[in-house]
């Protein structure tokens, strides 16, 4: 656990973009040759505090610690690194699979029920509601959901919401151009499943672009709050 | 003594890779066999040891491992076949450079 001597160090480092497991394992090390050099010191006879006040310096001041870190790029997380691929691309690729895999997971659904369950479409049970959800699920949730995971990775990393920002909006305009529909209706014996999927760009019209807004609303207020509330936080001597 | 950063460039990746050919140390332990094997005529800022041995690790010269050794977790590195090769490119760097300077100062 890191105690308070390396607390600054350890947050400036994650606020600086270095990788989490790098910040945990890097102060982890100094802390422990830290405490090795007191020992070493108070078997030479100096007091607790002489022998802490010459490790630090034998050890380097925060600054010296923290540069020599920065200067080595390797050791940045890749979210820092290339944040265009972590804020912006990701996200946009995580919520064409989220809506994807919902999509077909809508269709295993209802050949579940029919070929297995032996469920009609004249008496259908829950399936409407089950495939409604997943329906839900592509057009809603998935855009949020994506837009979320890349930006509360970014308040955590500590980094820029600059991609973030810029990555959720590209992501809440795909996902407010996107539609999807699905009709089981009963005209044969086991029922015809009618579907598609749409695409708006780049004319996106006022639903869609409420759709957009409620999406970067929906993601953006709570980051916001969080990376405050973790300033403040991180503020406290 | 005042060290020249141009030309303290690469020693401490030399020293630490030297030191590590012979066996596998943690950083305390590294810090005290550079101090004692220069004489004291390099003594590196301590705690920049640490970024130098993780760059070295993420490039495949040093890998590391967890040692618990009288109730203490410590980190453990030692060199790789590629930090080997690396060792060996350095120490004739070194060579070179420190025989051209020799040369100089007995030609004058």
């Amino acid at each position: 656990m890191t105690t308070q001597r390396f607390k600054g160090l350890s947050q400036r480092l994650l606020r600086a973009g270095i990788a989490p497991r790098q910040v945990k394992r890097l102060v982890a090390e100094i802390e422990a040759h830290f405490a090795d050099l007191v020992a070493e010191l108070r078997s030479a006879g100096l007091s607790q505090a002489q022998s802490e006040s010459q490790a630090a310096v034998r050890l380097g001041t925060e600054d010296v610690l923290i540069a020599s870190i920065l200067a080595r790029p390797e050791l940045r997380s890749w979210a820092r690194r290339r944040p265009w691929l972590a804020f912006v691309l990701l996200p946009l690729f995580a919520l064409v699979v989220q809506f994807v895999l919902s999509m077909l997971a809508a269709v295993a659904v209802i050949a579940f029920s029919t070929q297995v369950l032996g469920i009609t479409a004249l008496y259908p049970g829950p399936v409407p509601w089950v495939v409604r959800g997943l329906q839900a699920y592509g057009v809603w949730i998935a855009p949020i959901a994506a837009a979320a995971a890349a930006c509360f990775l970014a308040v955590r990393s500590g980094a820029p919401l600059t991609w973030p920002v810029v990555g959720c909006a590209l992501v809440a305009l795909l996902g407010a151009a996107t539609n999807a529909s699905f009709e089981w209706s009963p005209a044969g014996p086991r029922g015809v499943l009618s579907g598609g999927i749409g695409l708006h760009l780049p004319d996106l019209g006022l639903t869609s672009g409420l759709r957009a807004i409620l999406t970067v609303l929906t993601v953006l207020v709570p980051v916001l709050w969080l990376r405050r509330k973790r300033r403040e936080l991180t503020s406290i001597p | 003594m005042t060290q020249n950063a141009s030309l303290m460039s690469g020693i401490p990746e030399l020293l630490v890779l030297r030191l590590l050919s012979t066996r596998e140390m943690y950083g305390y332990e590294l810090a005290r066999a550079v101090r004692e094997s220069t004489r004291q005529a390099i003594s590196l800022g301590e705690g920049v040891l640490y970024p130098a041995l993780h760059a070295m690790e993420s490039r495949g010269f040093v890998k590391a491992r967890r040692r618990t050794v009288s109730g203490r977790t410590r980190v453990y590195y030692a060199i790789t076949p590629r930090g080997n090769r690396r060792l060996g490119e350095l120490s004739g760097e070194w060579r070179r450079i420190a025989g051209g300077v020799r040369a100089l100062l007995e030609g004058t």
